[in-house]
């Protein structure tokens, strides 16, 4: 049996890697005497994927996995066994089965929202944020310098950006809510909106970002767009 | 109730930090089992030098970890050396170390202990310490610092650290820490100073305070040490526990939430080895052998299994495949971890175990990979180290781990041994051509594909209360001739690759490991001159070293590749490590014959002499 579920991660646990999460993942359900099921060969492994990774850095409110376990176990049961097992800065918020068939989580993907926070060098106005943004999204072409295997080459990230609003800004702080693609081929990273947003204010600093929800395509109980 | 604390690093701060650092993970905490506490007293900084990815896989941190943790008030917190990027972020910030379980700065500790696991670490400590605002020196360090302490295997030579450390622990830590925590405690309560602080430390059995002894050099060598009080102890002894079934483990283990490099349960079956290696420091200074009874070890793996979630447990010690009880230890661990599909490893075996059942066992759980360290090419080589294995021993072992489906086999060798000879090279070559040959010769259905038969090679670097404490280090030239020769004696044999360690890390290493008090010096100019993670071989900056040996009118030339007389005065013979002197004068003499000495499980060599009956129950 299938339980498909999503966890939070926050602050404390941000700047771990997707690696570490999965590591952390596996050794949680075995802390709470899940009843794990295996792929079979030299090395089995747990049978547990992710829709989709999450950068270093970046916060969570809803990070979706599918875990496959050799006994039934209900939603509720793992949402109290993993919980008592998960370390401070991750800990499961949904759960439920998954019916027969269901395909997998990184197929049903198509989207993924996020809050970012700009902590810019020199004060941004609401006006001027509000401007950037509209900036963006009236162009047709939003060019940002992206690392690919074979070096920095400059792509256009307009399309890969469903909706964008200023939500506020205050002295060095600036916060826009975002709505990006996000299938397992890829999509807008926050990290890129971040550059173009810093560029279009004309300002520089660093960002954080949090994902407020992934978006999957499906009739199920999924948040969807 | 701790009322300090203002000091802790803020959050946003620690955004800051932790985004500009390629590896932020390391400098996080919260792992599953870290310690938290409300009500404590005493703050006790547990500090590794170097990153937390080594740092925390070392077995003796965990267990101090747990044994200062247990003590009601006292709070031990994690430190771990910061990689240059996040010493750079600190400096640009302004901001100090911090420790990982609460954040706070280590000039806020009451002891700050460094665990010294090899030389090579050495001018981390003086990051850490500079990046703490802690002067280097203990003389410049008044009763407001911390008390600044170091213990770990490096310290039975503890001379080239002693202007730096206000105390040197000697030998095992798990009652010598917390003697020493209560007496500091004491202290602080009754508010003396520090000099009577250190009058009453020198006092317990494993302290060394090095200002109470005053090196005197003649002629620019080493004459002798000059105690400075009749308290102190002539030579302070290394501690031993004698009970290890009984003693502290690790209990709840933490476990990372990065990985690093020993990722798993770790159980310790025995402390020390009797097998008698003659260039194999381990071997000597945690001596004698105690072993825990297997109840204890599958208790304990079971318990670090379920609290940890980790799915491979590691049984640890200098020699595992020596545990007297092994045979029947082993099928029990293995089938009780089986059904959790969690696999067991064993770090070292000996290629002269009966390896062949275990071997199967242990492949069907999970299959790692297979290492043996014959560690010379000859027989006359291995008889001079007396490392007492044969090449029959080497080539059954292989041939049954390649029948067992193993199709990949490391082999450790050091080159630059004492009396080595070119023909003691080459034989390298052909032990690998006949592990090579065991391979090929086994019918095709019966051995895997994608053969490797890796060599790897060190530079051997004599080391304390060794046999071999008196060698010359070969020079590096020699050690780059002799490695091209290795080279080209492997041509042609199947499947061979070779790894050399780059031998000029090696020449640093040996004259820190030999040193006397005089490198304290070289150590904080070489700091200032820019050294840091000076094993890595990126950081390393051999120039540096230099300058800073010339600016103390020595050179490493003296301390690495001077053959000292027997008998004649050596820097680490202040403390007591146990093994004597005469035992060692004995063992140096045997090699140069290549003569063998049995393991002392056969029969007690005298290692410790008059001590022997009070502390070896071998």
């Amino acid at each position: 049996m299938k339980i498909i579920a999503a966890f939070e991660k926050t602050k404390e646990l941000s700047y771990t890697s997707h690696l570490d999460v999965q590591r952390t993942l596996q050794r949680a359900f075995r802390r709470a005497s899940l009843p794990l099921a295996f792929s079979k060969g030299f090395n089995p492994h747990p049978k547990l994927s992710f829709a989709t990774a999450l950068a270093t850095g970046y916060t969570s409110s809803g990070e979706w996995i599918e875990v496959e376990f050799s006994e039934p176990v209900t939603p509720e049961q793992f949402l109290e066994r993993a919980n008592a097992a998960m370390p401070n800065g991750m800990r499961f918020v949904d759960a439920f089965v998954a019916d027969d068939g269901f395909t997998t989580l990184s197929k049903l993907l198509v989207a993924a929202k996020y809050l970012i926070t700009l902590h810019t060098e020199a004060p941004v106005t609401q006006e001027a944020l509000k401007a950037a943004v509209d900036a963006i999204m009236g162009s047709d072409e939003v060019i940002v310098e992206k690392k690919t295997k074979s070096g920095v080459k400059p792509a256009n990230i307009r399309p890969e950006i469903l909706e964008a609003e200023a939500v506020s800004a205050s002295d060095r702080t600036a916060v826009v809510a975002v709505v990006g693609t996000l299938t397992a081929a890829g999509g807008l990273r926050a990290e890129t909106f971040a550059r173009a947003l810093f560029e279009r204010l004309a300002l520089v600093g660093r960002f954080t970002a949090h994902r407020t929800a992934l978006c999957f395509d499906c009739a199920e109980r999924l948040p969807r767009l | 109730m701790h009322s300090e604390g203002t000091n802790l690093l803020n959050s946003f701060t620690a955004d800051v930090l932790l985004s500009r650092v390629e590896k932020p993970a390391r400098y996080i905490g919260g792992e599953w089992n870290m310690e938290r506490k409300e009500a404590y007293d005493f703050r006790f900084a547990l500090c590794f030098p170097d990153v937390y990815e080594i740092g925390m896989s070392h077995l003796g941190s965990r267990i101090l970890y747990r044994v200062l943790n247990d003590m009601d008030g006292v709070y031990c917190e994690r430190c771990f050396a910061p990689w240059t990027d996040m010493e750079q972020a600190l400096r640009d910030f302004n901001e100090p170390l911090f420790t990982l379980e609460t954040k706070s700065p280590l000039k806020d500790f009451d002891i700050v202990g460094f665990s010294l696991l090899y030389e090579m670490c050495y001018t981390n400590v003086l990051t850490m310490l500079d990046l703490s605002g802690i002067p280097f020196r203990a003389a410049d360090r008044d009763e407001s610092y911390p008390l600044i302490v170091a213990g770990g295997p490096c310290t039975v030579n503890p001379e080239p650290i002693a202007e730096i450390m206000d105390v040197i622990l000697l030998g095992d830590g798990e009652e010598l820490e917390p003697e020493l925590v209560d007496c500091v405690r004491t202290a602080k309560r009754e508010g003396v100073s520090k000099r009577e602080l250190l009058e009453r430390l020198s006092k317990i059995e494993g302290v060394y305070v090095p200002s109470f002894y005053e090196p005197v050099y003649e002629n620019g060598r080493y004459e002798r040490m000059e105690r400075k009080n009749d308290f102190a102890p002539e030579h302070p002894r290394r501690r031993v526990v004698r009970d290890l079934d009984a003693a502290k483990y690790i209990g709840r283990q933490l476990v990372p939430h990065m990985q690093i490099v020993h990722d798993r349960v770790a159980v310790e079956v025995m402390r020390g080895c009797t097998r008698g290696c003659r260039f194999c420091q381990a071997g000597y200074i945690y001596r004698p052998v105690r072993e825990r009874t297997k109840e204890t070890l599958l208790s304990q793996t079971r318990e670090l299994v379920e609290c940890t979630g980790y799915d491979e447990v590691s049984l640890l010690s200098l020699s595992t495949g020596d545990y007297s009880e092994l045979h029947e230890l082993l099928p029990r661990i293995i089938d009780d971890m089986a059904s959790q599909k969690v696999s067991v490893s064993l770090p070292s075996l000996r290629i002269d175990s009966l390896l062949k059942d275990d071997l199967e066992k242990m492949q069907t759980v999970r299959k790692g990979g297979l290492t043996f360290a014959p560690e010379a090419g000859t027989q006359r080589m291995r008889d001079v180290i007396n490392k007492n294995v044969t090449e029959e021993d080497l080539l059954r072992a292989v041939t049954d781990a390649f029948t067992a489906g193993w199709c990949g086999v490391k082999l450790y060798f050091m080159i630059g041994l004492p009396t080595e000879t070119d023909e003691d090279i080459v034989g390298i070559a052909e032990l690998a051509r006949k592990v090579s040959n065991a391979f090929y010769r086994l019918p095709k259905d019966k051995r895997g594909s994608g053969f490797r038969v890796t060599v790897s090679v060190s530079t051997f670097v004599p080391k304390p209360w060794t046999a071999f404490q008196w060698c010359a280090q070969d020079r590096q030239e020699e050690i780059v001739r002799k490695q091209q020769l290795l080279k080209a004696a492997l041509k042609g044999v199947r499947g061979a690759e070779l790894h050399c360690h780059p031998s000029v890390l090696s020449v640093l290493e040996a004259v820190f490991s030999r040193g006397d008090r005089r490198l304290s010096s070289v150590l904080i100019d070489a700091y200032r001159l820019g050294c840091r993670f000076d094993s890595w071989a990126e950081h390393f900056k051999p120039d540096a070293w230099t300058e800073a040996f010339e600016r103390n009118g020595l050179t490493m030339d003296e301390y690495a590749h001077r053959e000292r007389e027997v008998g004649e005065p050596l820097p680490w013979e202040t403390v007591d490590a146990l093994v004597t002197e005469s035992y060692l004068k004995r063992e140096w003499a045997k090699a140069q014959l290549a003569r063998t000495t049995k393991d002392c499980r056969q029969g007690c060599n005298g290692c410790f002499g008059e001590h022997c009956e009070d502390y070896c129950r071998v």
